[in-house]
């Protein structure tokens, strides 16, 4: 808790806190990236362009919702992208078994594997969130050994290879189609994140959360049932992760037994960027949903300039670094005031 | 005290329940095998106990090994071949190329976290990728050949009184280690930084200075240990990390190392590296798949952690 | 009005002749690992009394209130509640049945609103969202019913500790109030609201609610108390009609030990001057333009009100604040850029105020805690080698010296409790060929028998010629103790006084400077 604070900010200090606002620097990141970006590279200012970033962003998006989620109540999840895998995988493998079974019902597959897949998240979500909330573990261990629990299932069933055979209406209407020349996948990740904002702020289970994430004591003593608040965190976020695995599915085609790798870092570095404290206690879906962009965009910058994918690994964990290094040191600024 | 007499009671149990079902595991070729596995593991769990010890976490461990790997083929493998030397000169040069590159993550992750009050968690993540970065990159994604083999032949073939150079070398770097944990000044502020930070500081230790030092200490341990891994591949490998990062943490934790700082000790993190390295033989000599030994791992990883918080709750209570 | 007061307009006397009383405990017994907490105790509390528990550290009276508020239940004996015996399952359950605690740590979320945090648990919903207005509107009615001046919108953790408290006694208010437990709490609030706080109380037992009041702090419970109870060792010694006792008594009933006077007199023999702060301005202008000196062998207090920057300034001195302009001179030698490592080595030491956040590794062993500002000494390391024998022997030999007991030194520090945690900081010190003492806030959080044994060890600090710089919010410690005095107000050094200067009313005046001093029950608008 604060001390005292007798003494003014000086009015320095008092200009950056009002000009940075409550939404951070990134907004004005973001906003920079683009505008370089447009001036210097002609390839970048195109519609088409703009539709993949949105594309690719939205799958992150959804994930990296949920990973704040986790991060709010104070945890963080090394799982998603296991879970992006097995939800993968496990919908596929479903789904080609029903639509064998059925061939004549085609849309039953799909339901059966989506409810596959969505089961997936839902029970790594459960385990994971009983750990924590039951036994108190930190949760970025058990996240990391359920990711190599998980993952290995998930190999295990594809031996290593991808899963054939999704039934084309899920990949034509879920994956591929266009709606206002919008990928179905980005109209998804704007009702969850919308969805999320709205909810955190104004109904009573979003300011529970984030009262069990600031001080889970203080909420258990007035009368919020934390552990059932824990645990609808971690359930969430793999049934995000589930989700955004489903579309990315739908989209590439195929089941993939490494779907997601990068995912879990990018969801945290979406996150991070986006001003979630790793303390817990606050986080907004509107700039978790920008961060996603923001590492996109420059992603996209990247690619555009023919910058090696292994490369590219390089500059997001130098760009991590530094967005928590600025975050630091603007707390520190603050602070001191 | 349950804690101390848990784990190398669980390794015997473990030995004579795998002997049951694979009876070659207890031969005296396996066990010297089994003994050799564990220094490697046991060099980077000592590693990550250093920083663990520290309130700290090293994500970068295993990215890092890649990494130092893939540098050390590379410089040994152009100064071999251009240069006209002796073909040693080439092997000193990889091995201080390599300590230098441990060294200079470890001074990154330090340095940054420590310097700027940052988690270092989310830090060694960045370095991480950073890591994996640079070795697929340089390595163009496929392994080093052609290391010259007197580096294999002294660094992993070789033998003092009959004893296998990767167990004398591990050895001595952790026992370096625990020396300096347990008996010098500086060991003895991690600790008490592990414990409390603010404290050790307003106490006059000069915090960041001891954190960066642990992390750099960790890094080049951790290079030292992918030096012997790559003697033992003979050639540069950027995946040789692989699931280290697991291994090192699940391995300190199982040993009695705590996640929450200031308790650990290297021989916690021996133990545990004995542990999962018998673990990790027993299924391979029972033939269980490499799917499933992942999913065992996990599984150890969550149990570990488990105890971890059963035994710092009687800790503090008790 | 408060929401849950009778309609008594007029504050008659609070207590009939035997009313049922609001809660009992018969005969509870409380065990921790083996370590007796509770032996066997008896108390009960009456509608409107205020009932205060005032015993040493490790007596038991956290443990009694944890048990009356829910948190855990007695191993044995009886609680009866409103005339029904019960065992509360949690403290939430406690809560709602009018059970309220505010504890020294609060149960407050940092990073929510005053509001927020007022209604969490029980939020107005409206259609299936939040309806923040009526909370608004509410919490806005209530913040004003009880005079506070909180700021509805504001996080909480923007706000100064005694406003989050003020937070913390609003949300137990708006429960159907009918015992309160306050724990400590004017430790770190001004004058000018422990007053409010004490209106409040009044209110408070006017209308029916039970109060349990736990303080070190004998002034308090003298003007607040009916009766008190007195624990020493887990058990109930006495429970006494607050105006049948004196001060002398109270504290022999609670360390079971006679003792003389509070306070020791101390004899200073002021020699040179050892420490010199010149024109000390701190960049976070916590601190501004202020000078002190300190002489040798002798006590120079520090006394202001709680936020003047009294701390802040020895903190500078030590290496702990960020200076911006100013000179430390020791022994007439410039001391430079400050740090704690530098100042060790110079000679000056210093005990923080907050033990635990920046004494103490708790989960350490007290060997270690002690011997953690030395490790340079020849007696602890050499070459950079632990010297682990010398270490015990010594550490041993210092904890003996300043009565630890029992004269353990391996098990953790967190196992102590307050008084022996300061002696472990203490110990620090003393190895060191330390010659400037800086204490801040030494006797917050201990007993009384604990705070004598502090001051015998500044006595004998004297007495080998050390300089000591004692910073104080106890305006009597600070009067009692100092040869010269320096009083600071609003990060200014504001007046320097020696001799028959250092008595209360001279304080008093240059803690409200342009002001008339406040005299006995009258209330003045407070300086903050």
């Amino acid at each position: 808790m604060i001390r005292n604070s007798t003494w003014a900010p000086s009015r320095p200090e008092r200009a950056f806190r009002i000009g940075v606002g409550e939404a951070g620097l990134l907004p004005i990141m973001v906003s920079l990236l683009i505008a370089v970006l447009v001036i210097f590279e002609p390839r970048f200012a195109t519609v088409q362009n703009a539709i993949n970033i949105l594309r690719n962003a939205s799958f992150l998006m959804i994930v990296a919702v949920g990973q704040m989620l986790v991060m709010i109540v104070g945890g963080l999840d090394m799982s998603i992208g296991a879970t992006m895998a097995l939800t993968s995988v496990a919908s596929v493998l479903v789904m080609t078994a029903v639509a064998g079974a059925l061939p004549d019902a085609p849309n039953l597959a799909i339901l059966t594997g989506i409810a596959a897949g969505l089961g997936c998240g839902l029970a790594v979500g459960v385990i994971n969130g009983l750990c924590v909330a039951l036994m108190r573990v930190p949760p970025f261990m058990v996240t990391l050994g359920m990711a190599s629990v998980v993952g290995g299932v998930a190999l295990m069933l594809t031996s290593g290879v991808p899963v054939y055979g999704l039934p084309q209406p899920f990949i034509d209407e879920v994956g591929r189609a266009l709606w206002l020349g919008l990928p179905t996948a980005f109209y998804v990740a704007l009702a969850i994140v919308v969805g999320l904002a709205l909810g955190l702020r104004f109904t009573r289970p979003g300011v529970r959360t984030l009262a069990v994430g600031g001080n889970r004591q203080a909420a258990a003593v007035s009368g919020v049932p934390t552990g059932v608040y824990l645990l609808g965190a971690y359930v969430a976020c793999s049934l995000l992760a589930a989700v955004a695995s489903l579309l990315l599915t739908a989209q590439i085609g195929s089941g993939q037994g490494a779907i997601g790798d990068q995912l879990t870092l990018e969801s945290i570095a979406a996150a991070v960027i986006a001003g979630v404290s790793l303390r817990g206690g606050a986080g907004r879906p509107e700039l978790v949903a920008l961060g996603a962009i923001f590492l996109l965009v420059l992603t996209n910058a990247m690619d555009l300039m023919q910058v090696d994918s292994k490369i590219q690994s390089i500059w997001l964990g130098a760009f991590v670094v530094l967005a928590v290094v600025l975050e630091a040191l603007g707390r520190g600024v603050s602070r001191r005031g | 005290m349950i804690s101390t007499l848990l784990v190398p009671a669980l390794i015997v149990v473990m030995l004579l329940g795998f002997s049951l079902y694979v009876p070659r595991i207890l031969f005296p070729r396996n066990l010297m095998n089994l003994i050799v596995q564990t220094s490697y593991l046991a060099v980077f769990a000592t590693a990550q106990t250093l920083v663990l010890v520290t309130r700290g976490f090293d994500l970068s461990l295993g990215a890092s090994v890649s990494m130092v790997s893939v540098i050390a083929a590379l410089v040994m493998v152009t100064v071999a071949g251009g240069v006209g030397e002796p073909v040693v000169y080439a092997v000193v040069l990889g091995v201080i190329a390599a300590l230098a590159a441990g060294a200079l993550v470890g001074l990154f992750n330090g340095a940054v976290s420590a310097g700027f009050a940052v988690n270092p968690f989310i830090i060694t993540l960045g370095s991480l990728n950073i890591c994996y970065g640079i070795a697929s990159t340089i390595s163009g994604g496929r392994p080093v050949f052609n290391v010259p083999t007197v580096f294999s032949s002294v660094f992993y073939d070789g033998r003092v009184l009959n004893i296998p150079a990767p167990i004398l070398i591990a050895g001595g770097a952790c026992l370096g280690a625990h020396l300096l944990l347990d008996r010098t000044v500086l060991g003895r502020s991690l600790y008490l930084i592990g414990g409390n930070p603010r404290a050790a500081a307003v106490a006059g230790i000069p915090v960041k200075r001891r954190l960066v030092f642990a992390y750099v200490l960790a890094s080049t341990l951790s290079a030292l240990g992918s030096l012997l891994l790559t003697a033992r591949t003979g050639s540069g490998e950027p995946a040789l990390g692989g699931n280290l990062l697991l291994q090192s943490i699940a391995a300190a934790v199982i040993g009695g190392v705590s996640l929450r700082g200031g308790v650990g000790t290297v021989r916690h993190a021996i133990l545990g590296a004995l542990f999962i390295t018998i673990l990790s033989n027993g299924m391979n000599l029972s033939r269980v798949g490499g799917y499933v030994q992942e999913i065992a791992l996990g599984v150890c990883v969550v149990i570990a952690v488990f105890l971890d918080v059963l035994l710092s709750r009687q800790r503090r209570a008790g | 009005m408060l929401p849950n007061m009778a309609s008594a307009l007029h504050a008659g006397p609070t207590v009939s002749s035997e009313p049922l009383p609001l809660l009992e405990l018969r005969g509870v017994t409380k065990r921790f690992l083996g370590v007796q907490a509770l032996d066997k105790v008896d108390f009960d509390l009456r509608p409107g009394e205020v009932h205060a528990l005032f015993g040493e550290n490790g007596a038991g009276k956290s443990t009694i209130i944890n048990i009356i508020c829910g948190t855990f239940p007695a191993d044995e004996g009886r609680y009866c509640f409103a005339g029904h015996e019960i065992v509360f399952r949690d403290a939430r359950q406690a809560r709602t049945m009018g059970v309220s605690p505010v504890f020294q740590d609060f149960s407050l979320i940092p990073e929510l609103t005053v509001e927020q945090n007022l209604f969490l648990g029980r939020e107005v919903v409206r259609g299936g969202l939040l309806d923040r207005r009526t909370m608004r509107t509410r919490a806005s009615k209530i913040i004003a019913d009880l005079g506070f001046e909180l700021d509805p919108k504001a996080k909480v953790e923007t706000l100064s500790r005694s406003h989050q408290q003020m937070v913390e006694i609003t949300k137990a208010l708006l429960t159907d109030l009918k015992v309160l437990v306050l724990d400590e709490p004017t430790a770190s609030l001004t004058e000018a609201e422990t007053r409010r706080l004490f209106e409040l109380v009044s209110q408070l037992r006017a209308s029916g609610v039970g109060i349990i009041y736990v303080s070190h702090r004998m002034a308090e419970i003298r003007r607040l108390a009916d009766r008190i109870t007195v624990l020493r060792d887990g058990r109930r010694i006495a429970t006494v009609k607050a105006d049948e006792v004196d001060d002398n008594e109270l504290v022999q009933l609670m360390t079971g030990r006679p003792v003389g006077v509070l306070y020791p007199v101390i004899c200073h023999r002021p020699a040179a001057a050892t420490l010199e702060v010149r024109d000390l301005s701190l960049r976070n202008g916590a601190v501004r333009e202020a000078a002190v000196t300190a002489h040798a062998g002798e006590i120079t207090g520090i006394a202001g009100l709680v936020g003047c920057g009294k701390s802040e300034l020895v903190r500078a001195i030590y290496g702990l604040e960020a200076i911006h302009r100013g000179e430390i001179r020791l022994d007439g030698a410039l001391f430079h850029r400050p740090t704690p490592g530098a100042a060790l080595k110079r000679g000056v030491c210093y005990f923080p105020s907050d033990r635990v956040a920046e004494g103490l590794a708790l989960d350490r062993p007290i060997r270690e805690n002690a011997s953690m500002a030395a490790l340079d000494l020849p007696t602890f390391s050499r070459a950079g080698f632990l010297r682990r024998a010398s270490e015990r022997r010594t550490v041993q030999a210092l904890m003996e010296r300043l009565n630890l007991r029992p004269v353990q030194i391996e098990p953790p520090v967190g196992r102590l409790s307050g008084g022996n945690r300061q002696k472990v900081v203490l110990a620090r010190g003393i190895p060191r060929d330390t010659r400037i003492f800086l204490f801040d806030e030494p006797t917050v959080g201990i007993d009384v028998g604990a705070k004598v044994e502090v001051y015998e060890v500044m006595q004998h600090l004297l007495a080998e010629g050390m300089a000591i710089v004692l910073v104080s919010s106890d305006l009597a410690e600070v009067l009692a103790l100092s040869n010269r005095l320096y009083v600071m107000h609003r990060a200014r050094v504001v007046a320097e006084l020696t001799g028959a200067d250092i008595n209360e009313a001279t304080v008093l005046s240059h803690f409200f400077p342009g002001e008339a001093p406040p005299s006995g029950n009258a209330q003045p608008e407070a300086a903050q």
